[in-house]
């Protein structure tokens, strides 16, 4: 018989990772409190699904994962539009965004990442459009008429996903490539040259942005003319309706920079995922995993990954000791000479 | 695309709370929108009481309020709260985004949306603090939000705002400084909830009020002379509004030492022929039951609002409750005949109050128009007449010259209403008096004189159950034999008629007959519709069944009650429980 | 000056001539024979004739009691009211109709025990009004019984030992209370308390006169007229009656009661107070009311 009081467990993210953490928790630990904050105004969808709004899917009730009442019925408190500002390792606190004051007893960091943007491009922030929740995708959605232009700067594997979409729903894609190109596949310069070739052939306007010194301006498309327009080194420039940076992602951790744990990139956490303290743990994009074999912390992406991430967490915050394998295959293959494949491209 | 909305906004008295209610009703009434609204305020004087507003906007008629909100506005965090709970499904809920003390776990409004709900944290204090440079324009800035997000369009609520700080120089510029952020912040977010405004009816040309300004308005039309009242809730604003509109048009309002002076007046304006009224709650009323006596008994023209909350005694005075109908009908000492109306909407407040002085007039008596606190602060949307539908004059006069000595100030006659020689007519003088008094006013204490003057006294009224141009009662839904049929008076025929559409969605064969006039009592009427249905039910917002008590004693026929004492309306959900369950009942019996 | 004498036949032709008997009412009063208030009855008829104010224009007001059954035997417009409610329901009816001529009638119990709560507003209020005010110290409707202007120690079948109560001074109050005219008359000297019903009628504003009478039936003893004769006397030659002060020192004087105007001025009555809102508001002042 337990006597003390249910265990208050507090997920920071509702993404995959965090989904899948408060999944396990519920599981394995029926008494414990459950809390799982995100700064998304909607409960847990697929990201990955997002695309789908060019195909006709656009009531966000149809992207959910679990229905509104999966959080009633499985008691997870959950709590959207919140942000954190700072965690209190010491006390075991942590202070949301509007100033409320809430305590844990473990707490699992699964933040993710958001869309990262070179400073350089910082003071066109306006009038680029990003694609990392629902309501972005949905304005994207909004903006690009039929038969439109979206141009996507860099093109990681997220944008390169939108790209198939879009080509697919008779829309024109440009692709202003640099080194994140394929972010976060490691690929050569061969390689990089082949598959810009596959997707020239899918029907991807190339302009090799790195090459000829980068974009210099973005402006308010002129009068009768898609809405922006992008100026590269040398004059150049081309129209679009939608201008989207998708030069991959880069962790959310800065609220827990006063917690004490440690922190490179990411939260950096042992092959169990606890981080250097032993109430706090991370799942997903947001931490870094130390690698026995390359002798160093590195991230895990993939959602197959990052979905085994909150599920570990979880187990191992309820009496488990065990440590994270990577279930991806991380490699981007070319197939027939037509078709890219891409762990990223694979979720259920 | 029809529209049925109901927004709720909470907030503490000082926060504009109230405020914010009115000129969105207003605006949404400008834009053509039917509203009906009412709004919960606590007995503080000027404290920090919790106050909530609530609208429910429509395109087609709605008769009450909701049972669940579609957008909840918190103010602040505590009072926004326990209403959280009120919003359907994929409603949206509002509220502050950041909070300028700690909050301990759980005192903020986003620890209580639920999932289904959606969120819209809004940083109001900061908009209205950046917009005006100060925090007390939040209510503005929430209201342009609304405005925004759910793109309705500036310039009702521009013109509301004018009108509402007309004269107040910075007060106007800073509101609207506010309701402007508000409004781009509300356009540029990102609409999650499916609350949508269809387009508003077409040529709507509807005025917003509250019962208490019906009937205001009701007087001022049929061209009240006098007012004299004493403040009391929830009736105090009938007056406040007179005392602004009666000097205007050269009438006259005199707010008395009390209750009974107020009606003593009254009565003795009423004597020399002018149109008084007076209006008061029930501890008014028993304060006034005497004098009610001598004006019945000296046969003198006078008309008393009592808006109803809670009692006995000073019970919830800033609750509503129907627990008056016995002391308007019955109260005061000895065979006392008054007339009774009890207008069932806003719209009837106004014409019950014309009518009450051209009835006063016609019949020689007191008039008594019930209300309840729901209905007196209860906002609708009021097609206006064109012109004013109330007589201006119903006296019955006396011949025109001399009098001389045998006028006889209450003859019999066949209408048994005598004609009134008013102070100033030469000839004409008599005295009037609460003894019993023979045809000429001269004390008679003979049996037969008091036989006859009690008879006289009764039956003079029945003719106004014909009284033209009125509804005395109204039958609704289906025709013939029902399965439910539910008698309902006052502000609960809302809910009732609300019950009745919900009945008909489930297959259950309903009607519902509201009974405005309560004295003298259309028990002809009300025992045809009995006749017609296999269950009667009785809703009211008393303990004792006082309607249920009138029908069985007028029409010798058992009744199903449903009493409800909580200080709130009806809910609809409530009544609708109580008809599943006769009909059930019906049902079996038929089989 | 010798007395002359009075002959019947002249008196009556004389009274006849007067116009006076038109204001009085075919039924006669039903006091006790004796009664002071045959002299009121008596008075207002010629006060009203005096100052040209027809009967039709006049409504005399009452409460109930013995003298509130006044309005009977006047021929007037008359509304005998409820017990202690004549003061508001007279404003009611002068607020109304400014035409008309409002006298209030109603004795000690009615004024100053039931009715108490409304003197102050109406003399604050300065309704044009006469408020005329029958002070026996009795109950005598109900036959006898102690009211709030009895002496103490004196005996009645509800005070069988003796009245424990302080009696009220009711001209001190009045005069507190902002009338704008007071005055004391007695039932004894008919011809000072009919002109002074006149002079009350005459001002403008609310005036109060407070009538002495004796209860030949059910006091015996303390307010007689023997006894009420030797106490009565007139006011001082000298005394002001734009001095409050001196009003208030002479109605503190209750061994002797003093006879005439106490205290006099002018103030906005209640209807010039009510045009000037209208007049704030923008409305016309004097429109037509729905009276006679």
């Amino acid at each position: 018989m337990k006597t003390a009081a249910p265990r208050h467990h507090v997920i920071v993210g509702s993404g995959v990772a965090g989904a899948q953490a408060a999944r396990t928790l519920r599981a394995r630990e029926p008494e414990a409190r459950i809390s799982m904050l995100t700064l998304a105004s909607l409960p847990f969808y697929n990201r990955y699904d997002l695309p789908q709004v060019f195909r006709g899917r656009q009531d966000w009730h149809q992207f959910l994962v679990d229905p509104p009442e999966y959080y009633t019925e499985n008691r997870i408190e959950l709590r959207r539009c919140t942000q954190v500002a700072n965690v209190d390792s010491q006390r075991k606190v942590i202070t949301l965004g509007h100033n409320e004051e809430m305590h844990y007893d473990t707490l699992v960091v699964a933040s993710g990442g958001r869309s990262y943007l070179p400073e350089e491009l910082s003071e066109f922030r306006h009038l680029l459009d990003g694609f990392g929740s629902y309501e972005q995708a949905m304005v994207v959605r909004r903006k690009v008429p039929e038969g439109g232009t979206v141009m996507l700067l860099g093109g990681d594997m997220i944008g390169l996903d939108l790209a198939r979409t879009l080509l697919d729903t008779g829309h024109k894609v440009v692709l202003v490539t640099d080194e994140h190109t394929f972010w976060p596949h490691q690929v050569t310069d061969d390689e990089k040259k082949e598959l810009l070739t596959v997707l020239e052939r899918m029907g991807v306007e190339i302009i090799a942005g790195d090459c000829e010194g980068g974009i210099d301006a973005i402006q308010e498309g002129a009068k009768g003319l898609p809405a922006r327009r992008v100026i590269f080194g040398g004059g150049r420039d081309r129209y679009a309706d939608v201008i989207m940076p998708f030069y991959g992602l880069h962790p959310s951790v800065e609220f827990m920079l006063g917690s004490g744990v440690d922190i490179e990139r990411g939260l950096l956490v042992k092959k169990s995922l606890r981080t250097t303290n032993d109430a706090i743990w991370a799942a997903g994009d947001v931490c870094q995993i130390w690698s026995d074999e390359e002798k160093r912390y590195r991230f895990y992406y993939g959602w197959k990954n990052v979905r085994a991430m909150g599920e570990l967490a979880a187990r191992n915050i309820t009496g488990e000791d065990e440590a994270f394998e990577p279930t991806q295959d991380e490699s981007l293959h070319i197939h027939d000479g037509v078709t890219i494949h891409s762990p990223f491209w694979e979720y259920a | 695309m029809k529209t049925d909305i109901q927004i709720a906004i909470c907030g503490s008295a000082g926060e504009g709370t109230i405020a914010a209610g009115d000129i969105l009703r207003n605006a949404l009434a400008g834009a053509g929108y039917r509203v009906i609204s009412f709004d919960a305020y606590p007995a503080e004087i000027r404290g920090f009481g919790k106050c909530v507003a609530r609208l429910r906007v429509t395109t087609e008629q709605a008769y009450s309020l909701k049972e669940k909100s579609d957008v909840l506005v918190c103010l602040n965090d505590e009072h926004g709260i326990p209403h959280v709970g009120e919003v359907r499904d994929f409603g949206a809920v509002i509220y502050e985004a950041k909070s300028i003390v700690h909050l301990a776990e759980g005192s903020h409004v986003s620890g209580h949306i639920r999932p289904a709900q959606v969120p819209y944290p809004l940083a109001i204090r900061e908009l209205s603090e950046r917009a005006t440079g100060a925090i007390r324009s939040r209510n503005m800035v929430v209201l342009g939000y609304i405005a925004g997000l759910f793109h309705l369009a500036k310039e009702p609520f521009e013109k509301i705002i004018n009108t509402k700080f007309k004269g107040k120089g910075k007060a106007a510029e800073d509101n609207h400084k506010a309701f402007d952020a508000g409004y781009e912040t509300g356009a540029a977010t990102f609409k999650l909830d499916d609350v949508n405004f269809g387009p508003p009816g077409k040529g709507l040309q509807a005025v917003m009020l509250n019962g208490n300004a019906a009937v205001a308005k009701g007087c001022l039309d049929a061209g009240i002379d006098n007012f004299f009242g004493y403040p009391i809730t929830p009736a105090t604003t009938i007056m406040e509004r007179l005392a602004v509109e009666m000097p205007k048009r050269g009438k006259r309002l005199l707010q008395t030492e009390d209750e009974i002076a107020a009606i003593s007046t009254t009565i003795g304006a009423g004597y020399t022929g002018a149109r008084s009224a007076t209006a008061t709650s029930g501890p008014g009323l028993a304060l006034m039951s005497e004098m009610l006596g001598l004006g019945i008994m000296a046969e003198v023209p006078s008309v008393v609002f009592v808006s109803q909350r809670g009692g006995p005694s000073t019970g919830i005075p800033t609750k509503t409750e129907q627990s008056d109908l016995n002391i308007a009908i019955y109260g005061g000492h000895g065979d006392a005949p008054r007339i009774v109306l009890a207008p069932t909407n806003v719209e009837g407040c106004y014409r019950c109050a014309g009518k009450a002085f051209e009835m006063a007039e016609r019949y020689q008596t007191p008039v008594i128009v019930l209300l309840d606190l729901y209905l007196s602060n209860r906002y609708e949307t009021v097609v206006m007449p064109a012109k004013p539908p109330f007589e201006p004059n119903c006296d019955k006069p006396v011949p025109k010259g001399d009098l001389g000595a045998g006028y006889k100030r209450f003859g019999f006659t066949e209408d048994d209403v005598s004609p009134r020689a008013l102070p100033g007519m030469a000839g004409g003088m008599h005295v009037v008096t609460g003894l019993e008094h023979n045809e000429l006013g001269r004390v008679n204490e003979q049996p037969e004189m008091h036989e006859a003057m009690s008879r006289k006294r009764h039956d003079k009224l029945k003719a106004a159950l014909q009284h033209p141009d009125f509804t005395h009662y109204k039958r609704f839904g289906d025709e013939g034999r029902v399965d439910v049929g539910i008698l309902a008076w006052g502000s609960t025929v809302g809910e009732c008629l609300e019950v009745m559409f919900l009945a008909h969605l489930e297959g259950i064969a309903c009607a519902v007959m509201k009974v405005v006039m309560l004295s003298p009592f259309p028990t002809e009427a009300v025992a045809a519709f009995m006749d017609d249905c296999d269950a009667v039910l009785v809703p009211e917002l008393n303990y004792q069944g006082q309607f249920a008590h009138l029908i069985q004693a007028e029409t010798g026929r058992p009744v199903h009650r449903y009493n409800r004492v909580t200080g709130t309306p009806m809910r609809v959900e409530d009544i609708m429980a109580q008809v599943r369950r006769l009909a059930k009942t019906a049902t079996r019996k038929a089989a | 000056m010798t007395p002359q004498p009075i002959y019947l036949e002249e008196k009556l032709k004389e009274v006849q001539e007067s116009g006076r008997l038109a204001y009085r009412s075919k039924s006669m009063p039903t006091w006790c024979p004796g009664c002071g208030y045959f002299s009121i009855v008596d008075g207002l008829p010629g006060a009203l004739n005096d100052l040209g104010i027809a009967p039709k224009d006049a409504v005399v007001v009452s409460g109930i009691g013995c003298s509130s059954r006044f309005p009977f035997f006047v021929n007037t417009y008359g509304f005998h009211t409820l017990h202690g409610r004549v003061l508001p329901v007279a404003t009611g009816i002068k607020t109304a109709n400014d035409a008309l001529t409002v006298i209030a009638v109603g004795g000690d119990g009615d004024g100053f025990a039931i009715g108490g709560g409304h003197v102050p507003h109406a003399a604050r209020r300065n309704v044009d009004l006469t408020y005329l005010l029958f002070d026996n110290g009795i109950y005598g409707l109900t036959k006898g019984q102690t009211s709030p202007t009895s002496s103490v120690g004196f005996k009645t079948p509800t005070s069988p030992y003796e009245n424990p109560d302080q009696p009220l001074n009711p001209l001190l109050m009045v005069l507190t209370y902002g009338a704008t005219w007071v005055g004391q008359a007695y039932a004894g000297r008919p011809q000072q308390l009919e002109t002074m019903i006149k002079q009350a009628i005459a001002h403008r504003g609310f005036s109060y006169l407070h009538i002495l009478s004796p209860c030949v039936t059910f006091d015996k003893t303390d307010r007689t007229y023997v006894r009420l004769g030797d106490l009565v006397r007139d006011l001082p030659a000298n005394h002001d009656k734009g001095d409050l002060g001196a009003a208030l020192h002479l109605a503190m004087d209750t061994a002797t009661p003093a006879l005439g105007v106490f205290y006099e001025t002018q103030r906005p009555t209640l209807a010039d107070a009510l045009d000037g809102l209208v007049e704030k508001a923008g409305g016309s002042v004097g429109q037509k009311r729905r009276t006679a």
